[in-house]
């Protein structure tokens, strides 16, 4: 059998590069009209009147009266109205729509429409939590009884924007008398899907919810589509006619969600040798106006508290807390690059308060199979993270590195981050919410459709699924079809999130395709599916967080090397070296493409992503003010995949996609850390920060 | 409604200008963001509007006796491929954005749109480069810092356009060019810094400084480099110290969503202080 790593054409490739890959805002139809958001310019206010111009013919303004079902967005916490209705919470929250056939009318009706409001005070600290969860491990309490010395540090993190290439969009339009067909830039179908179902208050059969190419997403066509979905939905009922939305940068960047600012505080309780007994972490989540998803990522950032270590004692704890800003959400990494910046410099940081080695006390910490995880569940698959620290030291030449960079004129550093990520769905989050289903269905003239909800958003998820399906089937790849999801045709095989996607949807095709193998009927027409079961091994408690919280882990190391500027501060990233274990690469070409573009965004989110607000206004809201990296930033990359097949994933394969970002933050951060000589505690490092650090200015 | 014309010779464009009343589009680089719509809707310009960009008239770089004569409309990456147009130039204009929009910004769109963060009139304030305006009137020519007068403010009159820029040549022992923008292309400047030594036998002929983005408009503090003509670069290391406060005295920069009061104050001193060093460090 051929190695399922050896890279193919990506399935996306041609039609993308060829220009015919149909977005969103490329989609015509006949009759086309427009809608534009109406918005809330002010953080925290009661809406006392809306007056109206006098409406054009064939205009109409769609706002909360017109929700025949509930006025909130479903995920996984209700609280997000689709609609405004009396209090506004953030600047920029959605009020109506206003929809017609010329885009011009439709804005001059938009800068006409007057909204008198009551400001009523709002809040930007971190003080009203709204969700709180703590875990146990082993006996904290006592452990910090027992302590030698205990060490604290506070770490922060800032907001990130996931800056995807093409902004929100969706066309709507009816299908008959009920039915309404969305098409849009999402990355979960069916999250839109349900959402919709419940803010008409119909049929499951009268929704439609069809993927365009996507032109990026990294969590941010997660849950926020489902909220324009909804809208337009409402929209396409009271005008009747099809009607295209398409977000402009600046809009995009002020409503949408991002990656949660955090505050992490970690004690350590130390023995007398200098060993971790113990450590007791509160995180703290700025929701922003509603809670949404930050309970589940509030999850992902307590689970990932020891990252890649083993600590025997642990009491976690962590608030989302409501902010009158914008609301904050899924971004690739899901609340654990927070909390890994937090522990991997907390690690790094307790090793020089003790006067060690920061290499040899991490080291001393390092998870092993075996030991017991965060949760107290067992990390059962092979670890390989020695071999793999070992090949990115020497790759790096570290710690000839580490040694020289040590003297302060040098103003160079290298800093290394060892982390791991939770594959799929925290906890039961598979079996009890999601279900995945997938389906396989074979014509009388033998060509194979893969039906599922999984979207390629650029990563890659077209080619490595239908690779499971076409070699397992042993049939020449022009024999399977792939095409973009559409709820009238494929099960709900859950949301392209969670680093799921290869691992569970790519595990379900391969048990799919097998089944199909087996039972191939020449010339029929033939059905596989295949429903996600829980691994018996897998025990999770949601009520205690305690259990396996994962059934696999993806590993990684990432060394950072770079320069500072005594003169300007600025930082200049040399060269990023990674290994990673993702335990068996569908396809190599796409796990370093995934590989580049998550230690770009990772390690940007520590030096150079800045993104404020000022009284609940989003400073940084276009791509001129929000720095990313461009190619020229872009430093060169060395990446070397470790194969450790899991069993249960297809071909051994695990999760890809957020474990190339998570460590990213902490690597740059301890890089920077030694160039200057001042610890860093709060990310992005920008140039003024730096230059408050080097000149010991308090901060 | 507002009227689109597109003259067909420099002169034609003078006298629309002597007879109405228009926003100048010359690569359109600033003026399309600063008058953009909606997406798929036109600019909201509240003039009407004069595209001089075609008139090849004004696209031209002669070098002559002394000095360089820069037509208008000479696009950046034009200006970047000639091979005389000193280093200093084209190391800050290989800064300004993207090779697109390179293609088609102009040196005098620059000048005219006045942006106290704009990189590439920087060199030209070192240079004691001047502006040719001309209208149907007559033309004037006056000092690059007589033409920008404020952030956003000129003095090119309503029915004027800029036609040339002069840039006397010197024989800078070095000129060099700092642009402080957090990442390295596409990016606007925090601080941006120009400096230029003329040294002979250890005593200092020319010193001149600019420093972008931290004030109204471009700082050169003539009367401070007077200062320091004449004396030895020794003499300038004692004096440094002090040089360093009455620049840092000039520099009125503030806080906005890019960086701080603050950094843009330290480091433009930094990059004053650094310059002076090298060149004291070199003897």
């Amino acid at each position: 059998m051929k190695d399922i790593s050896r890279s193919v054409p990506k399935e996306d490739h041609e039609e993308k590069v060829s220009g015919r890959a149909l977005y969103v805002s490329d989609i015509q139809m006949a009759d086309m009209h427009y809608a534009k958001t109406v918005r809330a310019d002010r953080p925290h206010a009661r809406i006392r009147n809306i007056r109206l111009p006098e409406l054009p013919e064939g205009y109409v303004v769609v706002d909360h009266h017109d929700i025949p079902g509930a006025n909130h967005v479903n995920m996984i916490f209700e609280d997000w109205p689709v609609f405004a209705d009396s209090v506004v919470r953030h600047v920029g929250e959605p009020i109506m729509l206003v929809c017609g056939k010329d885009k011009q009318i439709i804005q001059s009706i938009c800068d006409e429409i007057v909204i008198e409001y009551e400001d009523l005070e709002p809040v930007f600290d971190l003080q009203e939590s709204v969700v709180h969860k703590s875990f146990q491990k082993g006996d904290a309490a006592a452990a910090f009884a027992r302590a030698d010395q205990v060490v604290e540090r506070v770490y922060e993190t800032g907001y990130q924007e996931q800056a995807y290439i093409e902004p929100q969009g969706f066309v709507g339009y009816l299908e008959g008398e009920k039915k309404v067909t969305l098409i849009g830039s999402i990355q979960c179908p069916y999250y839109v899907k349900n959402a919709v179902i419940k803010t008409l208050a119909c049929d499951p059969e009268d929704v439609r919810v069809i993927q365009a190419a996507v032109g990026g997403a990294f969590g941010g066509k997660e849950e926020f589509p489902s909220l324009i979905g909804c809208q337009l939905a409402v929209a396409v009922h009271k005008l009747k006619k099809p009607i295209k939305i398409i977000y402009e940068r600046e809009e995009d960047m002020i409503v949408t969600t991002k990656r949660h600012p955090s505050k992490t505080t970690m004690q350590a309780a130390l023995d007398s040798a200098g060993r971790v007994l113990a450590i007791k972490a509160h995180v703290a989540l700025d929701a922003g106006a509603y809670i949404g998803l930050s309970g589940v990522v509030l999850s992902r950032a307590m689970l990932a508290v020891t990252s890649a270590y083993t600590i025997d004692h642990l009491d976690v704890k962590g608030d989302v807390y409501l902010t009158h800003t914008v609301p904050n959400g899924a971004f690739r990494g899901f609340g654990a690059p927070q909390m890994i910046f937090a522990i991997d410099m907390f690690m790094h940081h307790l090793a020089k308060h003790l006067g060690k080695d920061p290499y040899q006390f991490r080291k001393a910490h390092q998870a092993k199979q075996g030991d017991r995880t965060a949760t107290s569940g067992i990390f059962r698959d092979p670890i390989l993270m020695d071999a793999m620290v070992e090949k990115a030291t020497s790759m790096s030449d570290y710690h000839r590195k580490q040694k020289d960079y040590a003297s302060p004129d040098v103003y160079r550093g290298i800093g290394m981050s060892w982390f791991l990520h939770g594959c799929g769905f925290t906890g039961s989050g598979e079996s009890d919410h999601i279900k995945a289903k997938v389906r396989l269905r074979k014509s009388d003239t033998d060509h194979v459709y893969v039906l599922v909800a999984a979207v390629d958003m650029g990563q890659g998820a077209k080619t490595t699924l239908k690779k499971v399906v076409v070699e397992t089937l042993g049939v020449p790849y022009n024999q399977v079809t792939f095409d973009d999801p559409d709820t009238d045709a494929v099960p709900d095989s859950g949301p392209t999130v969670a680093s799921r996607t290869a691992m569970i949807v790519g595990g379900l095709l391969a048990q799919a395709a097998q089944t199909l193998k087996e039972t191939w009927k020449r010339g029929e027409t033939q059905v596989v599916e295949k429903t996600y079961r829980q691994p018996e091994f897998v025990i999770w408690d949601e009520k205690t967080l305690r259990g396996d919280a994962y059934p696999a882990y993806s590993w990684g190391v990432n060394i950072v090397e770079v320069s500072v500027s005594p003169v300007t501060y600025e930082v200049k990233v040399e060269k990023i070296w990674s290994v990673y274990d993702v335990g068996k690469a569908l396809d190599e070409r796409i796990v370093l493409g995934q590989a580049d573009g998550g230690i770009a965004q990772g390690v940007a989110y520590g030096y150079l992503e800045v993104m404020r607000h000022h009284g609940g206004h989003i400073q940084h809201k276009n791509m001129t003010d929000y720095i990313i990296p461009t190619a020229v930033d872009m430093a060169p990359t060395e990446t070397v995949i470790f194969d450790n097949p899991y069993a249960l994933g297809p071909y051994g394969a695990k999760g890809v996609g957020e474990l190339s970002l998570v460590g990213g933050a902490p690597a740059v951060a301890m890089a920077i850390e030694q160039a200057i000589g001042r610890p860093i505690q709060k990310i992005p490092a920008t140039p003024e920060m730096i230059m408050e650090l080097m000149r010991d200015e308090t901060h | 409604m507002v009227r689109h014309v597109i003259p067909s010779s420099y002169r034609e464009a003078l006298v629309h200008l002597r007879d109405g009343s228009f926003h100048i589009v010359a690569g359109g680089t600033d003026i399309m963001l600063k008058y953009r719509n909606a997406a798929d809707l036109p600019p909201r310009f509240e003039r009407d509007v004069l595209y001089v960009l075609n008139l090849d008239e004004l696209k031209y770089i002669h070098v002559e006796e002394g000095v360089w004569r820069i037509g208008a409309l000479t696009a950046y990456e034009t200006l970047l491929d000639h091979p005389e147009i000193p280093d200093v130039f084209k190391s800050a204009w290989i800064d300004i954005g993207g090779p697109g929009l390179r293609h088609v910004a102009t040196l005098a769109g620059n000048i005219a749109n006045a942006s106290p963060a704009a990189d590439g009139i920087m060199p030209l304030y070192l240079y004691d480069a001047q502006v040719v305006l001309e209208s149907c009137a007559g033309s004037r020519t006056l000092p690059i810092d007589a033409v920008i007068t404020g952030p956003k403010q000129t003095a090119i009159g309503p029915q004027e356009m800029i036609r040339e820029i002069i840039v006397p040549k010197h024989d800078f022992d070095v000129a060099t060019w700092v642009k402080v923008g957090t990442r390295k292309a596409d990016a606007i400047s925090k601080v941006s810094f120009c400096g230029a030594i003329k040294v002979e036998s250890g005593v200092i002929k020319d010193l001149r400084l600019t420093l972008g983005s931290v004030a109204p408009t471009v700082i050169r503090a003539r009367d401070l480099e007077a200062t320091v003509k004449g004396i030895t670069l020794t003499a300038l290391e004692a004096r440094l110290d002090a040089l360093l406060d009455a620049y840092a005295a000039r520099i009125r920069p503030i806080d906005d969503q890019r960086s701080t009061k603050h950094y843009r104050q330290q480091v433009a001193r930094n990059l004053i202080e650094d310059f002076l060093k090298q060149q004291i460090r070199k003897g």
